[in-house]
């Protein structure tokens, strides 16, 4: 029983020790909640900058230490300790700076001023390590977590009997008790049937559990997460700030070529499709303007040809007739007037160009050309097709220039910038183009130019337009990936209070753009909210 | 007889107790226009630097009552252009404790002093 007492005593006084520790010159509100007593003894410190957890561990002090704001660790430093031990100055190791403690021993409290010198911050971080009494002397040198130390003790009274046999040897002392104090008798049977309910089921687990820093959840919802694990889940914070952001509204989009950038290729007359030397583009073909696609033969019909027969018939006659009667003027040229032989020169040269064109009508083929650069987005050419005339046989698109084309419910003022997020893709930025003013299926048309080059763009494509609108709201921005939904479904983000702590809070947003959202209450400026790895904190339990 | 437990018990909730006062204090303006801070659970300290190399802290009780500085020792870690200097504060007369940085020290500088009393104990105090 005194020994139950005492290894209860041990992780009570853990439990004070991160109260007596945080803060330094940061006022977090109320202490942090306490710790189960299967973490090592730890203390942290924060300033503007860092913020640094001391772990005493195996005789062994591991530093631990972290940006204030962001949370991302501070791995390249140079790491100074003002101990019992005097100036020491700590070894790195995989993100862990770490000194030999050999003054740790149980039940001392220790100053610890830690020196950081990382790239342009340096800090000096003071902090107090209370390691706790420990009842069975452990190796000279060794730090004492509680969990072992309880673990020692129910080792070394169970002796070869096992959990169970220590369990009963409890209650037979419970018993012995009861027998030399009758007068308690009573009290005493209680007293060892307590001891048997607690220990028995207690100790296999808590052996299990020794040693171990382990993330928990605490009965209000508050996580404990250890400096090691929260790197391991890549826990990232934003320091919250509020700010005047414009004001957005969704609206429901398509992806459509730019008309200046675009084209389409079509037929201007019937006539059988012929392949240019290299045969038709492929889709995906890059062209330029100017390019020759394909070829149309023109068709002719048959009364088509009859009708250009006759005609040629009819002209070689005209042009026999007049170079006769050509000939003719030449030969009595000084009796006539020479404008006449003129006349008919002029006449015979008109004929034979009328001619001449006909005969090369009849073998002209039309040259389909690019009236844009870009690539072939649609191809509807075969050899030997007959094309009518309007058919879009080829379609060209420039994949640098899309416009969305998005659908506005209300008459709104766009500023100039927009967010396009595709179903399951990346968010784009987009530039406002202009409104139009003529109702289509009870919505106005708006276009939006795409900014950069996005990837996978296609013309077609549905997306969300996350519109940016003239008026500005006040709140604080965060990612969409902060706010989680709770149990109740509310929404909630994780606030890191402490170096190890972490608190949900309720929140209430709306939406802002593409990547980030708005809180409008539930959260003040001056607080860090997790953002990298907000899904997997709320997994703790 | 102090029985070991209840001993122990006594010193879990002197833990526990000790954990409220040494809770955040936010460095406020001491007498002497220094940053005053709590330096442990018994005492506060006033850090005086005036851009010269000398250093003054001043020693006051919890109720900021000045406390002789004999038989203190200090030692002073401080963030000064970016790099941590370290050197030794001597009690004088009064309540306080002087000593010479290798640099000049700007007025509000960072850092801490590490206390050490006339019985032992050990103090930090964070400017």
């Amino acid at each position: 029983m005194q020994r139950r007492l005492q290894i209860a005593s041990l992780a009570l006084a853990l439990l004070a020790a991160p109260a007596t520790l945080a803060h330094d010159g940061h006022d977090h509100g109320a202490p942090p909640p306490p710790v189960s007593a299967t973490v090592a003894p730890r203390a942290d410190a924060s300033s503007a900058d860092l913020e640094m957890v001391v772990v005493a561990r195996a005789g062994v002090l591991e530093i631990l230490i972290d940006r204030f704001r962001d949370n991302e660790p501070v791995t390249d430093a140079v790491v100074e300790v003002d101990g019992p031990a005097g100036v020491v100055k700590a070894t790195p190791e995989g993100g862990v700076f770490r000194i030999p403690a050999p003054w740790a021993e149980p039940g001392r409290s220790v100053d610890l001023a830690v020196t950081v010198q990382a790239g342009d911050v340096v800090d000096v971080l003071t902090t107090t390590l209370t390691l706790p009494p420990a009842e069975p002397k452990p190796a000279a040198g060794a730090v004492v977590s509680p969990a072992q130390a309880s673990e020692t003790g129910a080792a070394m009274i169970s002796g070869g009997f096992g959990d169970w046999g220590f369990a009963l040897a409890g209650f037979a002392a419970g018993l012995l008790v009861a027998v030399s104090f009758r007068r308690r008798a009573v009290v005493a049977t209680a007293v060892a049937g307590l001891f048997l309910l607690g220990l028995a089921p207690g100790a296999p687990t808590r052996a299990a559990e020794a040693s171990r820093d382990l993330a928990q959840r605490f009965p209000d919802g508050s996580l404990f997460v250890p400096k090691t694990s929260q790197r391991i889940l890549g826990l990232r914070t934003l320091f919250t700030e509020i700010a005047d952001h414009p004001t957005t509204v969704e609206l429901p989009g398509r992806v459509i070529p730019d008309p200046d950038g675009s084209g389409v290729v079509q037929s201007s007359l019937a006539g059988r499709l012929k392949p240019p030397p290299g045969g038709f583009p492929r889709l995906g073909t890059a062209v330029a303007a100017g390019d020759v696609l394909a070829f149309v033969e023109p068709a002719v019909a048959a009364a088509d040809v009859t009708s250009q027969n006759q005609q040629a018939r009819e002209l070689d006659q005209q042009i026999a007739l007049i170079e006769r009667r050509l000939d003719r003027y030449r030969q009595i040229a000084t009796t006539i007037a020479r404008a006449q032989i003129e006349d008919a020169e002029v006449e015979l040269a008109g004929l034979e160009a009328r001619r001449s064109n006909l005969d090369r009508r009849q073998r002209a083929a039309e040259a389909l050309v690019a009236p844009v650069s870009g690539v072939i987005a649609a191809v509807a050419a075969t050899a030997g097709q007959i094309a009518e005339p309007n058919t879009i046989v080829f379609r060209i698109v420039d994949p640098r220039r899309f416009w969305v084309e998005a659908l506005a419910y209300e008459a709104h003022a766009f500023a100039a910038h927009a967010t396009g997020r595709p179903a399951g893709g990346e968010s784009f930025p987009l530039a406002f183009i202009g409104g139009g003013l003529s109702d289509r299926a009870q919505a106005v048309p708006v276009h939006f130019s795409v900014s950069g080059q996005p990837k996978g763009l296609r013309a077609g494509q549905l997306l969300t337009v996350a519109a940016t609108l003239a008026e500005t709201r006040g709140g604080i921005a965060v990612p969409r990936a902060a706010v989680l939904r709770g149990t109740n479904g509310r929404s909630l983000v994780w606030e890191h209070t402490n170096p190890e702590r972490f608190v949900p809070r309720e929140v209430r947003v709306e939406p802002l753009d593409g990547e980030r959202v708005l809180i409008v209450a539930g959260i003040e400026a001056g607080r860090r909210i997790v953002t990298g790895g907000a899904e997997l904190l709320n997994q703790i339990r | 007889m102090i029985r070991p437990s209840t001993f122990l018990a006594a010193l879990v909730l002197a833990t526990l107790f000790a954990a409220g006062p040494a809770a955040a204090h936010q460095p406020r303006l001491g007498p002497h226009g220094g940053a005053l801070v709590d330096a442990g659970g018994h005492h506060h300290a006033e850090l005086v630097a005036d851009g010269s190399a000398t250093v003054t802290v001043h020693l006051s009780d919890m109720a900021d009552a000045a406390v002789p500085s004999t038989g203190f020792k200090a030692e002073a870690i401080l963030v000064v252009d970016g790099k941590p200097v370290r050197f030794a504060l001597e009690p004088t007369e009064g309540s306080r404790l002087v000593g010479t940085a290798p640099v000049p020290v700007p007025k509000g500088v960072k850092g801490a002093v590490r206390l050490t009393g006339p019985d032992g104990a050990t103090a930090q105090a964070k400017f």
